[in-house]
């Protein structure tokens, strides 16, 4: 039974890790309609600036986050102006995913030249040490990455629902053409958008670089889980994304001590392919607004 | 024929180097961009301090050796530019290659223009064995990784246990791509012919975030000792988690890659990876005595280059290059089959070399007398503990 709560421990804890990556990849996936193959470059990114920020000045990497969160804010609101945006009227809309997948190619190399392919350390500060809720242990890291992530959905969830800035981007996600017609800047609100979706990913870099060793490929890690969180909650949907990481944390955690760690992969993607059959849209899933094709 | 074709290899060559020059030309096949440029450029100075080494003593046949590059980037490139080598450059041999993969692509490439290929630094079994004439790998084998780490267990793991080894509880878990499987699977061969419990194998994949479920595993069945073949990022995850779930087994055994290296004691924390042992290459803290040369090729490494070696694949491959070329010394001529004939020849005891194996080519072209050796961190060093005859320290098993 104490072995059951564990593992239930640890897949909560993973799922609230995977939560806070997936939230700004379904933000950018459900507002500007951009598959961002680049997201876990994002992340990666994030925790090369959390490293040399913890180290270079000796400050707790959750400190870093006042610095790491805007320049992430930054970088994604510069790719999406100079790279997607341009791309916007192009013949077919999928070369603007090939541009992601090169931007994350380009990326991952940068990160090779300038670090080399050997792993960083984050110092952590105590973040590994162990808390102990009842007959379950797990780490002191792991616990605030969980409540921030129930912060970061519920703090985006009121964004959008509350202010006129938020209520202007679910509404050019509804209808594009509608919301131009309604004043609203689609362009800024793309920009915006991308924006936010990176700094989500680098709060959650700062979290996460002092418990996992950064290195150039860390993205490529956590970005396939993250496509299939996003797309098992629902396209854009933040409370899908949140819970569709819990699901999934607990599958990969039950499944990799009932099953095998060889086969939870399996499982979790099986798993993932019956829910899609069962209900195509995701779990919060609406019908997806085909209004971006418009002019 | 034979002649014929000779001739018009010259013809060729000239064409394409425009003049003759006296020296003569090995290629150097390693991945020195991308992914796997940091070992596979340390692997390369391994190469090329044996051709300083070899130039400065006359050369080989009278001819000053010149080493030409060729980056194998991926497994295509490798291809592309063992070709360039051969028809090109006309290089007499290829060395390489660090990475299985480009190594068994690209030595398909020379035994089809029949151009002997050494193969100093790649571990995976299907290397050698695909009944390739001129395909030649002195270094020691995936096969050598799981025959070493099971010998630590009987001889020095069960004793120190006071068990016999058939009383030993053995755990092994590898990522699972063909390096990881294929090191567990003779982990699993020579361990059940030494009679050792084999309690679980469990695969998973090296881009893992979590392995708390399979620690909780190998806790429940009450393990002794765990085998792990892994990369970095797996490593680093399993020392962690093992360690937070107050997982203890008597001895972790981990295979080259991530084990070896400092910047995963460092991630780790120095006290949670003390004792954790480690089956690889020859190492810098192995014994001179042992391993002789060693401490020279280390100084001459380093005015060289102004550093310390990052790992002990430059001195794996300097090894095999040194004995590569001292036998083509030897040999009638630079012609391929002149080449392997006196490379069949070498037949150096353990014990001479400064990687400490010795040098015999057995069946399938491998060195039937490469090794690994058995490692272990003791206060955050990386020390050579198994052989004895190779040991700078000793085994430390249990509390």
């Amino acid at each position: 039974m104490q072995t059951f709560l564990q593992i239930i421990a640890n897949g909560l804890m993973l799922g609230g890790l995977f939560a806070i990556i997936a939230v700004g990849l379904t933000l950018i996936f459900g507002i500007v309609k951009v598959v961002n193959f680049a997201h876990g470059e994002f992340l990666m990114v994030g925790m090369y600036l959390t490293y040399l920020l913890t180290t270079g000045i000796g400050v707790h990497p959750y400190a870093t986050a006042a610095a790491v969160v805007p320049i992430l804010f930054v970088f994604g609101a510069v790719t999406q102006r100079l790279l997607i945006q341009p791309l916007m009227h192009a013949r077919d809309e999928h070369i603007q995913i090939f541009a992601t997948v090169g931007l994350s190619t380009a990326l991952m190399n940068l990160a090779l030249l300038i670090f080399g392919a050997d792993i960083a350390n984050t110092p952590n500060h105590g973040l590994r040490s162990q808390i102990h809720l009842g007959p379950v242990r797990i780490l002191e890291g792991q616990l605030w990455i969980f409540l921030a992530a129930i912060l970061l959905v519920t703090g985006l969830q009121l964004f959008l629902a509350r202010t006129n800035t938020g209520r202007a981007i679910r509404a050019t996600a509804q209808n594009r053409a509608a919301a131009r017609l309604m004043g609203i800047n689609d362009r800024f609100i793309y920009v915006l958008t991308f924006g936010i979706g990176a700094a989500c990913v680098g709060f959650g870099s700062a979290l996460i670089a002092p418990l996992y060793p950064t290195s150039p490929t860390i993205g490529t890690y956590f970005v396939l889980i993250a496509f299939v969180i996003v797309v098992l909650g629902g396209l854009g949907s933040i409370p899908g994304a949140f819970f569709g990481a819990l699901i999934i944390g607990l599958v990969d955690a039950l499944s990799g001590f009932y099953i095998g760690s060889d086969l939870r992969e399996a499982v979790v993607f099986g798993i993932f392919l019956v829910i899609l059959i069962l209900k195509p849209s995701g779990l919060f899933g609406t019908r997806v607004s085909q209004s971006h094709v418009s002019p | 024929m034979r002649l014929s074709f000779i001739m018009a290899t010259a013809a060729t060559a000239a064409l394409i180097t425009g003049s003759a020059t006296a020296d003569v030309k090995f290629g150097a096949l390693y991945p020195f961009s991308g992914q796997l440029a940091l070992l596979g450029e340390e692997s390369a100075r391994g190469v090329e301090i044996a051709v300083e080494e070899v130039n400065a003593n006359g050369g080989v046949q009278g001819e000053d050796v010149t080493l030409v590059r060729g980056d194998a980037v991926d497994n295509n490139q490798a291809i592309g530019e063992a070709r360039r080598l051969i028809a090109r450059e006309g290089v007499k041999a290829i060395m390489g290659t660090y990475s299985s993969s480009r190594s068994i692509a690209a030595s398909q490439v020379a035994e089809l223009s029949g151009v002997p290929y050494f193969e100093l630094g790649a571990v995976a079994d299907e290397v050698t064995g695909r009944e390739l004439q001129y395909l030649y790998r002195t270094n020691p084998t995936a096969e050598d990784m799981g025959r070493m780490s099971v010998q630590m267990i009987v001889d020095e793991i069960a004793p120190a246990l006071d068990k016999d080894p058939s009383e030993v509880r053995v755990g092994i878990i590898h990522e699972d791509s063909s390096y990881g499987t294929s090191v567990a699977g003779h982990q699993e061969r020579f361990g059940e012919e030494a009679g050792l419990q084999i309690a679980t194998v469990q695969g998973y994949p090296a881009s893992t975030v979590d392995m708390s479920s399979l620690v909780l595993d190998l806790q429940g069945r009450d393990v002794d000792v765990v085998m792990q073949t892994s990369y970095q990022n797996d490593s680093v995850l399993f020392l962690q988690q093992a360690n937070e779930s107050g997982f203890k087994p008597a001895a972790i055994i981990g295979g080259g890659g991530g084990y070896s290296m400092l910047p995963t004691a460092e991630a780790v924390g120095t006290d949670v990876i003390e004792g954790v042992l480690d089956v690889d290459f020859t190492q810098y803290t192995v014994d001179p005595a042992y391993a002789p040369g060693m401490e020279d090729f280390v100084e001459t490494y380093r005015e060289k280059y102004g550093e310390e070696p990052r790992s002990g694949h430059s001195l794996n491959n300097y090894v095999g290059a040194m004995a590569i070329f001292a036998a083509i010394d030897g040999a009638e001529s630079f012609e391929p089959d002149a080449i392997v004939e006196a490379v069949e020849q070498i037949d150096i005891p353990e014990g001479e070399t400064a990687a400490g194996y010795g040098i015999q080519f057995g069946e399938n072209n491998q060195n039937e007398r490469a090794k690994m050796m058995g490692m272990q961190w003791q206060d955050g060093k990386l020390v050579t503990v198994y052989p004895a005859e190779a040991a700078t320290s000793e085994m430390k098993i249990g509390q």
